[in-house]
């Protein structure tokens, strides 16, 4: 008798144990909106694509020329050297010649971040670097002589 | 009986012969034209299966799904289609080449065979055969032989171990699906396809599905055991693509593919134009077939589909809810739970006839 208890125990469990399952499919397909961020055509009225990523998140570095003093503490911390800098010093001022960042080998690490004293360099939300050619990446912050800042000036932190 | 066949015969039969053309020149032409107009219908139907699968899948998993091609994805599958024809057709060196190149052929013609004989509502059908039901059992048991030669003439060991299952799936779930149809024969005492479409009428009391209690529960194991004929998600042990890759299509490429996933979306279509026209009165609307205008079986064929349609979004759902099962299940659940409960309707149905006088359970309170 047991068996036979089981065996329509077991029609009863695959019926309602099957309902169970389609009806949360059912909600999903019906209400649920889905949760794809549709990325180049379609992120919602008025954002942009650096809207759409997380919070600290690491895209291209942006350097604040008004901040930067030049002490290349972030080419040091660089890793695979993918930051360039040249100061030059004329008539008693320091001068930015070169702040290269070549985007292309940079890891994102975020080391020369971490090390500025000045919070010049930090990591912005641009991660589109699609181009067709790679010396593309290489971005040039400053492009003629730039007097750095004074580090008394810049309040840090 | 007669049918889309017969009536273009009619048709054309005075004009032609007039210019001297052989009986059977028009005969072949006769069934040729409706013959190609359910090919090319049931590719469609496959085809936007193919989309809605997608879709449907993609809103179940809060995904958005096919979007880039036209509005809504809606061309995905030509495109699909399109591409999978420039794809490279790659035989493997060691295959069985002959059986390698009829393998997909003859899935994919078994499934069209099976579409001859589905009344499309009216008298739209390419042949009424007055044995229709046993037609397509047998037709869709060549499915078996073409996924035992893919599997085989691929020379891999998945497609080998697909191509068996398929064959112990699709051999023991034949059985479920034949006796539950048989319930409908011995109400209808008919195999013809159209007869028992218009034994039934157009309101749900007046179909076989609520005839008696039994032919409610042979519906129900004529469905799951249709999936199961078809290699559907619980049941898609053939191609378990977590275990055996792709089973039997593994070797498969370009065209050859899809013809494999063509006869699937289509078997997907027939087997539920075949519950329909079974189970739920088909695209009967309570006016004579072949007596009506072309405006009124044009109804019917709305009819047809609005009933088959969401038999296929229920497949569909059902892919996308339930997770495979282990094979022992499987043939557990076919040989210790459908063929006795299938019997059960047949023999209990039979009883029923027997005590009622041929009557339903709602014809019988329509006579008190």
């Amino acid at each position: 008798m047991n068996a036979v208890a089981e065996y329509f125990r077991n029609i009863a469990d695959a019926v309602t144990t099957t309902i169970a399952g389609m009806k949360i499919t059912l909600r999903y397909w019906v209400k649920e909106p889905s949760i794809t961020v549709e990325y180049p055509d379609r992120l919602g009225p008025g954002k942009t694509a650096a809207d759409v990523v997380a919070d600290r998140f690491r895209g291209f570095l942006r350097l604040d020329l008004d901040k930067c003093i030049g002490c290349m503490q972030c080419m040091r911390a660089c890793p695979i050297n993918c930051i360039r800098i040249t100061v030059e010093k004329t008539a008693e001022i320091r001068m930015l010649t070169r702040f290269d960042v070549n985007q292309a080998k940079c890891m994102y690490c975020g080391l020369c971040v971490e090390e500025c004293p000045s919070n010049a360099l930090v990591f912005s939300k641009r991660f589109e670097g699609a181009c067709f050619n790679m010396q593309e990446l290489c971005v040039r912050h400053v492009t003629g002589p730039v007097p750095v800042a004074k580090l008394a000036a810049v309040s840090t932190k | 009986m007669y049918s889309a066949a017969d009536q273009i015969y009619k048709n054309i039969e005075p004009a032609l012969s007039g210019y001297g053309v052989p009986d059977m020149v028009i005969t072949l032409l006769a069934y040729a034209v409706p013959c190609g107009a359910v090919i090319g219908i049931v590719s469609m139907i496959a085809g936007m299966l193919t989309y809605l699968e997608r879709k449907i899948s993609a809103d179940i998993q809060n995904r958005v799904g096919p979007n880039r091609v036209g509005p809504w994805g809606l061309l995905q599958f030509p495109v699909d289609g399109v591409k999978l024809l420039l794809k490279e057709d790659i035989i493997p060196d060691a295959a069985d080449k002959k059986l390698f190149k009829l393998a997909p052929y003859l899935v994919y013609s078994s499934t069209v065979l099976a579409s001859l004989v589905i009344p499309f509502g009216g008298s739209f059908v390419v042949a009424d055969l007055n044995i229709g039901l046993i037609f397509i059992i047998v037709v869709s048991s060549l499915l078996v032989v073409g996924f035992l030669m893919s599997g085989w003439a691929s020379n891999n060991k998945w497609a080998l171990l697909g191509g068996i299952r398929s064959a112990a799936q699709i051999i023991s779930y034949e059985i479920p699906t034949a006796l539950s149809l048989l319930t409908v024969v011995l109400i209808a005492g008919t195999f013809s396809l159209q007869e028992i479409v218009m034994a039934q009428g157009p309101w749900p009391w007046q179909w076989f599905l609520f005839h008696n209690p039994f032919t409610v529960v042979a519906f129900i194991i004529f469905f799951i055991s249709g999936l199961a004929e078809m290699n559907r998600t619980p049941f898609d042990f053939p191609e378990a693509e977590s275990e055996l890759v792709s089973g039997y299509n593994v070797e498969y490429s370009g065209m050859r593919f899809a013809l494999f996933f063509a006869a699937e979306f289509s078997s997907i279509f027939i087997t539920a134009a075949l519950a329909a026209a079974v189970f739920l009165g088909g695209g009967n609307i309570g006016r004579d077939p072949y007596a009506s205008g072309l405006g009124w079986q044009l109804v019917m064929v709305a009819v047809f589909f609005a009933k088959a349609a969401p038999l296929c979004l229920l497949t569909i759902w059902v892919r996308w809810t339930l997770p495979r099962l282990r094979i022992d299940q499987m043939m557990a659940m076919c040989w210790k739970y459908f063929v006795p409960i299938s019997f059960a309707c047949l023999v209990l149905t039979a009883a029923w006839m027997l005590l009622f006088d041929g009557n339903g359970i709602f014809w019988r309170m329509a006579k008190l």
